[in-house]
This record gives C-alpha cells, structure tokens and sequence, in this order.
C-alpha cells in the first residue's frame, strides 16, 4: 500500500496503580481515513487519546505521529478537541481560537484572519465578539471545535465530538469532519453513539474494558456476525428449523435480544443463515409452508449490534450510558 | 520557549483586562492622594469648636483664654507663611534650592515638634506685635505675585466662649448635670448671633488648690471625682483637652513659683537652654559618623518595601491560583497540554503574571512619587531626596531580587496547589496554612529594624521563605556578609526546589479530577 501510515501505535499500555485503563493496544491509521474510536464510557478511548498526544505518558509500548516519537514535535500538524469542553469564560470567541492557534505555531496575524473566517463560515460571525460566556452551550462547543481546527492541522482528534449537541448542530458537526477528510486530512474521533460512527467512519476501533476488539472497515465488522433473517409470526416455525441454509433458529425480544432458555418463544425469532445462502429463499419457504409473517427483515447488521456481538452483555448495557 | 513566551503573553493580556486589575491599580494611588487631599480636607472641614470654662477657683481663665489665643495666633503665622512662599515670585519662578539628606541631622520627631514650637512663641509674638498680616503683606508686596487671592485668616480650631446661664454654676454635680444639654447638642450656646453646639465644657472647682498633686505627699485617692473636669461627648479629639490642661499646669506651676519666691522670668530663661545632643553610628567612616536624616530613610525605607513585597507577591499569587482553577475546572488545560509542555505551560504561567505583577507594583512606585511630586512645596523636595537616597542606597536592586524570587517561590506554591484543586472552595482550605505561615513577615516587620541583627531577625533569615521578607527588612543594616551570601544561596536553591517539586505536582496535578490527593500521594508525584 502506497498510504501513508498517520498514527501507530505498539502494543501500547497504560497502567495507574493496580488499574489498567488501556491495555496491549496495537493500531495504525493511514492517511486520509475516518477512524472511529468506539467503546462504552470508561473503555480507555480518552485515555488512548491522550497518550496518542503526548498528555500522558504510555506505561509501556511505542507511539509514533507523522513517523514521530513525539506528537508535541508536530504539534502544529494535529487538532484536539477533548471530551470534557470548555473556555476561558473572559475571552473573546475569535481571540481564543487565535489563541489556540498561535500555539499551533501561526502567527498572530495570520491567526486572528483564520478564527473570524471560520467563525463566519460557521455562523459564528455575530458572536466572534463576544466572551464566551455570553455564548450559548452549543455554540461555544463550535468555537472550541474551530479553535481545534484553525491551524488547519493534518491530523484532527475529536474526543466525543457530537455530545452535548443538538441534531442540527450535529449535523454541522459531520459536515465538518467530511469537509476536513475530502481535503484530506486524517480524522479520528472518539464517540459512544453508534450511529454516526456508521454514517462518517470507513475505518473503526472497537474497544472495551482497556483492550482492543476490532479494527478495521465498517463492512469488515459487520461480517463478524453471521448473516441472519428476523422475522415476527404467530404461526409455527418448526419447518424453517429443518431447511438446509438455517444453521441455527433463536427466540428473540422485540428489540432483537435473545431470549434466555426457560422463556416461550415467539412472535419474533431470529434464523442464522449460511453464508450462501439467499435470504429470498427462506421467504420462498415461508410461503410454501403457510407461515403467516408480519415481518420479514434481512438487512445488515447495525454497528450496535456488532458491538454488542462483539463486547458481549455486560458492554450493551455499559453503551447506553 | 517559544511556546511558554506565548502562554506568558496572553496570561498578562487576559489579567491587564480584568476589572480586578485595573481596581488593583487605581486603588493604590488613590489611596495615597486622597490621604494627602484628606489631611487638607479635614484641616478645612473641622469646624471651630467652642469650649466653655467654669472657673470657680478664679485663678485659670486668663491662662486659658491667652493658650487659645495664642494657638490661634500661631495658626495665623503659618498660614500666612504658606501664603507668602506659594505667591513668592521666587517659588513660581526658578525650583527652590535641593536639600541634601545626607548633610540634614536625624532628629527625634517630638522633640523637634517642643522645640520648634517653644521658640516659635517669641517669633509668632513679635510678628503681631511689629503690625501682624496688614504690615507685612506691605512689606512683602514687592517680593509677591500681583496675581493672587487675598490672605484669608483661618477660622480658630478651639475658641474660648462664656458659659451661658445656667441654674446653679456653683454647684460643681448640678453644673456638670446642665452642661450636658449643651454638649449633647440639646441646647445651643450664641456665638456672636449664632447658634453653636458647645464642644466641651470645663469644671474647676472652687477648692482645686487643696486636689493639687505634690510629689513627697502621695495622695490616697478618696473615690470621689477630683481635680479639674473635662467633659465632651468627642473624647477622641484630645487636642482641646491637652490645651486646656497645658494651660491650667503652666499657669499652677507659675504660682507654685512665685509662691516659693523663685523668680519667674528666670525659670523661663531656664527652661529654654538645652545642649545640643548628636547621634553618631559607629560603622561609618569617619568625618560622616553623624546620623543624618538620609540614614533614617535607609533605616525605615525597607519597612515600606517589605510591605509592598507583600503585598505584590500575596495578591499576584493569588491571580496566578485562581486562573490555574479557571483552566483546570474547564478542562482547557487538555487542549492546552496538547500544544505545550506542562513545563512549557508553568513557565508562561509564572512569568506572564509575574509581568502583571510588576506593572502593578511599578505603577504604585510611580504613583506614590508622582502624588508626591505633584504637590509642590517642601514634599516635592522630600520626594526628591527620598528617591535620591533610595537609588543610591541598592535598596531598589535588593527590592527586585527579593521579589524575584520569593515571587517565584510562593506562585510555585500556589501553582501546585491550584493544580490539585479543582474549586477555589477546595483551594481555600489548602491556602488557610499558607496564609498563616505567609503572616510572620508583617508581625516581624516593625520589630526588625530595631534590632536588624538581633536573634529573632537572622534566625528568620535563614528560613528560605522568609528570607526575602527579613532580609529586605534588614537590608539598610549591613547584615553580615555571610548572612548575606549565606541566606541568598539558600534562598535561591530553595526556590528552584520548589519550583522543581511544583512541575512534578502541577504535571500530574492539573489533569487529575474529583478529590484533591492525600498527603502521601503527593510525595508519591513528587518522588516520580
């Protein structure tokens, strides 16, 4: 592959005490790619964040940005969003996204430029003015995003990027990101909503409880769970269970969650089919074996479901959070 | 470096906006200009008080009536002085000759104040006499600016006025019982057709003689009220009351003199000689061993400098605490630790407001002089030799290194306390034992230069966080060389102890939440 390889990271470990926050993390990100961190609250996405910048320092393992030891040696090529948001409350919105970018190795006239011209181009023109303290939540969450991008850095780091906003603002939000990556800049951003890792990432990281679970495309996860047909009837299924292609029939809730052994079965019920298998066919037997459906559905896995495949119960519960 | 030059930057722009600082830096000088424009103010705004006298005894109310008038008289003097040196045309024409502090005695403030007054007496007495204001305003005039205001004669500070009628004057209980209307403003006495309040009111009995104190016949007091009364509701205002009492003394000791056949005019002689009295320090070279006025400034100067040390290093330490807080409670230190270094961070901290600091402080300094300066007369000539004395004496280089350092030793402190903390709440109650070990140097202060190489003084000396404090204090003392080098290297070592102790906290310090540490781990933090 001719990509260039933006973030590696070794077997990378982080230990307070008896704690182990993230533990043998190994992963690469090319060039140019969406990369999602994704894990329930705690899982060690922060935690790996900060390390990747250099805030913390790894118990054990190597981490290389741009080829370096040291993401402060390129500091001027990487954007930071932290998870936890906040401003100097006395400061003027332009005046702290020139700040930030300043620090970023800009100089401060050519800072000052940059922070009114996003400011403007994302709606922030009136409030750029302003103290932050005057401007709303949301808002000032834009702010501290353009403050993170201003020195129009190769690398961006979003930790929870869509918390603590509005659909709208989300929205905004992923037009940011896909902005940044069609000019090719390498994203990756940290979140436990599932939905927009699925919408924006082409390339993810599962983790949970400090290790890493997957990595790779979106479609390279959805395959880890075997391909499967929902369907919702009162009758009988007993001549679905004997077809060749249905390796296994399971009772499920409303919501897709098998059912425990001692519970009754039905309406719905979730039939794992084989990989060549064609879903119509099964429709096919319906028919013929006068199965009465209410509902047929064979569409792919959801990331959540991935996840929860993959991190298992205790993770499910934990994602919601 | 680059990068800490920039936090530093915007930690003194941010802080120079702040309310706060521009109170901090106003106050101070306004401070200072309204205590001298209040000291005139006040001169102008009191009003004449009356005091009435009921002299049973018959013997003092003439003694009385001329010290106030005299006071007066001597009020006039004064004034009239000032007038004449304000529209002299020499004044508004070419400065007045520099007074050389270092040729000028030292002298003892009260003493001076006795003597000067003493022998004002026959000076003030020959002016009224020779023609007063009117013949002197003629002979003046053609040293004086056409252009000027009439002399206008101050109003009496205290004025003699008769007792107004009153039911039973010779009853010395009754009387004191129907003053009290008057004094409590109940009742109102007549000033020349005027209703005045009667300030105080003075009771001397008929047998004042026999209450008289001689020494070699010890009175046993008799738990009866004796002797002279003086009554007022205003007993801060002494003034009236010393005068009263000086009058009624001298002219009792006059009496006592005549008594005893002494001639009077030759106690007066007597009591004015004296012999002159020098102070001489031993340290110096010879030919300049007299104690002059600029030794006194070097002595005392330090007083002032250890406070406004204090002063500076407390309340910049305090900013340098709160805006630590601001950063962590915000999590704005992430994205700042993203960019800088936590060193590079703690460096641009400490010195952007230390730059606040400084301008805060150089702004007093100025200010003071500039008030000073401003009001023209003998102050401006003060300020003058003060500053003279104060830049040739290296007090003005000790004050910098001084605070220096023992600014960068107590922001360490607070930097590392307000990264552990994430509520100012949090970092009071860390601050309450700061506070109580930073208080020593202002008890220690008034102490110290009375005895500058006493024990108390350089055992402090040699407590690193106190030595800027004491050692400024002592400065103008020639501290022994030793202690002085001693101190310093101490001083400075420990500073850079501690600034070491703070990178290691405030590292770790600044990223972590929810509860202050314990006092192990952070000796854990300060090992690692």
């Amino acid at each position: 592959m001719s990509v260039t390889t933006v973030l590696d990271l070794q077997q990378v470990t982080k230990r307070y005490g008896d704690f182990t926050a993230v533990k043998d993390v190994s992963l690469e990100i090319p060039e140019g790619s969406i990369y999602g961190f994704l894990g329930p609250n705690g899982a060690g996405k922060t935690t790996t964040i900060r390390m990747i910048l250099e805030i913390i320092k790894p118990t054990s393992g190597t981490i290389s940005v741009f080829g370096r030891p040291s993401a402060l040696e390129v500091r001027e090529r990487i954007g930071y969003l932290p998870e936890e948001k906040g401003l100097y409350k006395k400061m003027k919105a332009w005046s702290i996204v020139a700040y930030f970018a300043t620090l970023k190795g800009l100089n401060r006239r050519e800072a000052k430029k940059r922070a009114y011209a996003l400011l403007e181009r994302y709606g922030l023109k009136d409030f750029a003015d302003q103290k932050t303290e005057a401007l709303s939540k949301g808002m000032g969450q834009k702010v501290q995003v353009l403050a993170a991008i201003a020195h129009d850095p190769d690398l961006v780091i979003l930790d929870e990027p869509f918390s603590g906003l509005d659909p709208v603002n989300q929205q905004v939000m992923e037009e940011v990101i896909r902005d940044m990556a069609a000019r090719g800049k390498t994203i990756l951003f940290s979140t436990h909503v599932m939905q927009h890792a699925e919408r924006i990432c082409n390339r993810i990281l599962l983790i949970a409880r400090g290790e890493k679970i997957f990595d790779g495309t979106i479609t390279e996860a959805k395959r880890t769970i075997p391909r499967r047909v929902r369907i919702e009837t009162d009758s009988d299924i007993g001549p679905l269970r004997s077809l060749e292609e249905v390796v296994a029939v399971t009772a499920i809730d409303e919501e897709g969650i098998p059912l425990g052994a001692e519970q009754i079965g039905g309406p719905h019920w979730e039939l794992q089919i084989k990989e060549s298998a064609d879903p119509d066919m099964i429709l096919q037997s319906c028919f013929d074996n006068g199965i009465r459906l209410r509902r047929f559905d064979h569409t792919d896995p959801s990331l959540h479901e991935v996840f929860v495949n993959l991190v298992g119960e205790g993770a499910r519960e934990a994602s919601y959070r | 470096m680059k990068y800490a030059w920039l936090v530093a930057l915007r930690e003194y722009a941010e802080n120079a906006k702040t309310k706060g600082f521009w109170i901090g830096l106003l106050i101070f000088p306004i401070i200072i200009f309204m205590s001298f424009q209040l000291q005139f103010l006040l001169d102008k705004a009191t009003p004449t008080r009356y005091v009435a006298v009921n002299d049973r005894s018959g013997n003092y109310m003439e003694a009385i009536e001329k010290e106030l008038e005299w006071l007066h008289k001597r009020d006039i003097f004064r004034a009239f002085g000032e007038y004449a040196k304000k529209y002299s045309k020499a004044s508004s024409g070419e400065k007045s000759q520099k007074i050389d502090f270092e040729k000028v005695p030292a002298v003892d403030a009260e003493a001076m104040m006795d003597q000067f007054s003493e022998s004002n007496r026959e000076v003030v007495q020959q002016f009224f006499e020779s023609g007063g204001i009117e013949q002197s305003l003629q002979l003046m005039e053609p040293m004086l600016v056409k252009d000027r205001p009439e002399f206008e004669e101050p109003k009496y500070r205290y004025r003699l006025v008769p007792m107004p009628e009153i039911e039973s004057p010779n009853d010395p209980k009754a009387a004191a019982q129907e003053m009290k209307a008057y004094l409590k403003g109940d009742e109102k006495i007549t000033v020349d057709g005027e209703e005045e309040e009667l300030f105080a009111y003075v009771q001397i009995p008929e047998d004042v003689a026999a209450t008289v104190v001689r020494p070699g016949a010890p009175r046993m007091p008799t738990g009866e009220r004796e002797g002279v009364e003086y009554w007022s509701t205003n007993l801060a205002d002494t003034d009236a009351k010393d005068v009263v009492e000086r009058a009624i003394n001298a002219e009792l000791r006059r009496a006592e003199y005549v008594e005893r056949g002494v001639d009077f005019s030759q106690v007066e002689q007597v009591e004015k000689t004296y012999v002159p009295f020098v102070s001489l320090n031993a340290k110096k070279e010879e030919g300049e061993e007299e104690v002059s006025l600029a030794d006194q400034i070097r002595q005392w100067a330090p007083v002032g400098f250890v406070y406004l040390l204090w002063i500076g290093i407390f309340s910049i330490s305090q900013m340098l605490l709160n805006n630590t807080i601001e950063e962590k409670s915000n999590r704005i230190i992430e994205v700042l630790l993203s960019s800088v270094t936590a060193r590079e961070l703690m460096m641009g901290k400490l010195f952007g407001i230390a730059a606040v600091g400084l301008t805060m402080l150089g702004t007093w300094i100025a200010a003071l002089f500039a008030v000073v300066f401003l009001k023209a007369g003998p102050e401006a000539e003060l300020a003058n030799g003060m500053l003279e004395v104060l830049t040739s004496s290296g007090l003005l280089p000790a004050f910098a290194i001084y605070f220096f350092f023992g600014y960068l030793m107590y922001a360490g402190m607070f930097l590392a306390i307000g990264s552990v903390c994430n509520t100012l709440k949090e970092a009071q109650n860390l601050m309450g034992p700061v506070m109580i070990i930073m208080i020593v140097p202002l008890f220690t202060m008034m102490f110290i230069p009375k005895d500058p190489n006493g024990t108390l003084a350089t055992v402090l000396s040699w407590v690193p966080i106190y030595t800027p404090f004491i050692m400024m204090n002592r400065a103008a003392a020639d501290p022994p060389l030793v202690e002085l080098v001693g101190t310093g290297v101490l001083m400075v070592g420990f500073t850079f102890f501690v600034l070491y102790l703070t990178s290691k906290v405030f590292r770790i310090g600044i990223l972590r939440t929810g509860q202050p540490p314990k006092i192990k781990e952070l000796f854990r933090w300060m090992r690692s």
